[in-house]
């Protein structure tokens, strides 16, 4: 559980060009794990996936999961375990490190269902998943 | 008064913007909404688009949109009133991850996306009520090998998009189309096996045409989807569904 690698997205502001950078700093990241084989979580907020805050940070989150559904695909001969997990709220609501569970270690929270998840695909075989910590996915369209 | 509603040809024409117009889905996509009614600017990096344009009767604007003054470029074209805006400019620079340059990762997010949002907000003030922006985006934002850059991107125009529907509501509506294989000078270069085993994952049968995918367009921009706002349509034949 120890090498499980957590990217958390965090507000953009609203410079159209940190998109660019946000998403390729991920990338760079999450690549660098995988090639560890170090398990990655990606985590985004949920409201974010469905547009519910600011544009910019919808399009990273909408972004984030593409990419790591690409990533989920090539990664199926080398064994990649990369998912996302969808935290409730939205990432301009949150102050910086509000989506942080930065290590499975600090999942001690067992009433915390973004740390329980976190532990789980720490320990799991999926990949490619969109996991939804919450429920405010329910009732709207899919990711 | 609406934008389909605005009289052809005259004051209170509203504009309608194409990026990427030089390639033969912009091409379509802007014969269709010039069939409607608009007022067609077409824009593109290739200065081809000049050439498209005039066939059009359309003005051209050569604009490159990662940069400040192409965006304004294209600002100062469409004049006042923008009734469409269609982000179709996009390119590829396909391959695996781990063989994938950050350079090649980054110049796709921000041809694909980062300029799309850059022009869509600065267009912001010019959209009349009842504009409608369409994103081009890609049933490979749902994930596709050796894609991971243009997934990204096109996954975040879905969410760029579905926030201004929010947002802009109910002045402007936003959505996305999402093609799988198009015929296009691009998939024309493919070694015709390679072609034939994508075909044959289409349930429909065929590759898209442009013309699929620009009367998607076109009912988008139009007044029959007026109830229709942060969505994504996938022209796909079926691929989406199939094994």
């Amino acid at each position: 559980m120890s090498d499980l690698f957590v990217w958390r997205q965090e507000p953009l502001g609203d410079d159209p060009g940190a998109v660019t950078r946000a998403l390729t700093e991920a990338f760079a990241a999450v690549r660098e794990a995988l090639e560890e084989r170090r398990p990655v979580v990606v985590v985004v907020a949920a409201g974010d996936l469905l547009g519910q805050g600011e544009p910019l940070d919808a399009a990273v989150a909408t972004g984030l999961l593409g990419m790591v559904r690409t990533l989920g695909i090539e990664g199926a001969r080398p064994g990649w375990r990369i998912n996302v997990l969808a935290a409730p709220g939205i990432a301009a609501h949150r102050g910086e490190g509000a989506l942080a569970v930065a290590a499975a270690d600090e999942a001690a929270d067992e009433e915390d269902p973004v740390a329980l998840t976190i532990a789980m695909l720490a320990e799991s075989a999926l990949t490619g998943q969109l996991l939804q910590a919450g429920g405010a996915n329910l009732g709207k369209l899919p990711a | 008064m609406r934008a389909a509603e605005r009289p052809v040809g005259g004051a209170g024409v509203s504009a309608a913007i194409v990026t990427g117009a030089a390639g033969g889905l912009g091409g379509r996509i802007g014969e269709r909404l010039a069939a409607a009614g608009h007022d067609l600017v077409l824009v593109d990096l290739d200065p081809r688009v000049e050439e498209v344009a005039a066939a059009q009767g359309a003005r051209g604007v050569v604009a490159d949109l990662t940069r400040a003054e192409g965006v304004e470029a294209v600002v100062e074209a469409a004049g006042t009133e923008v009734g469409v805006l269609v982000n179709n400019a996009g390119i590829t620079r396909d391959a695996r991850a781990t063989k994938m340059t950050e350079a090649d990762f980054a110049a796709v997010i921000e041809i694909n996306l980062t300029a799309a949002i850059r022009l869509t907000l600065a267009l912001e003030p010019g959209f009349i009520e009842g504009a409608s922006v369409v994103n081009l985006s890609s049933r490979a934002s749902l994930g596709n090998f050796g894609q991971a850059n243009y997934s990204a991107s096109k996954a975040g125009l879905v969410g760029f998009g579905r926030a201004l529907a929010q947002r802009w509501a109910p002045r402007v509506r936003v959505n996305a189309v999402a093609p799988s294989l198009v015929d296009t000078p691009m998939t024309q270069a493919m070694p015709p096996e390679v072609l034939a085993k994508l075909v044959a994952k289409i349930p429909a049968g065929r590759i898209g045409t442009p013309e699929d995918v620009a009367g998607i367009v076109a009912f988008l921009a139009s007044p029959d989807a007026a109830y229709v706002t942060g969505q994504v349509i996938y022209a796909c034949g079926g691929r989406t569904v199939a094994p």
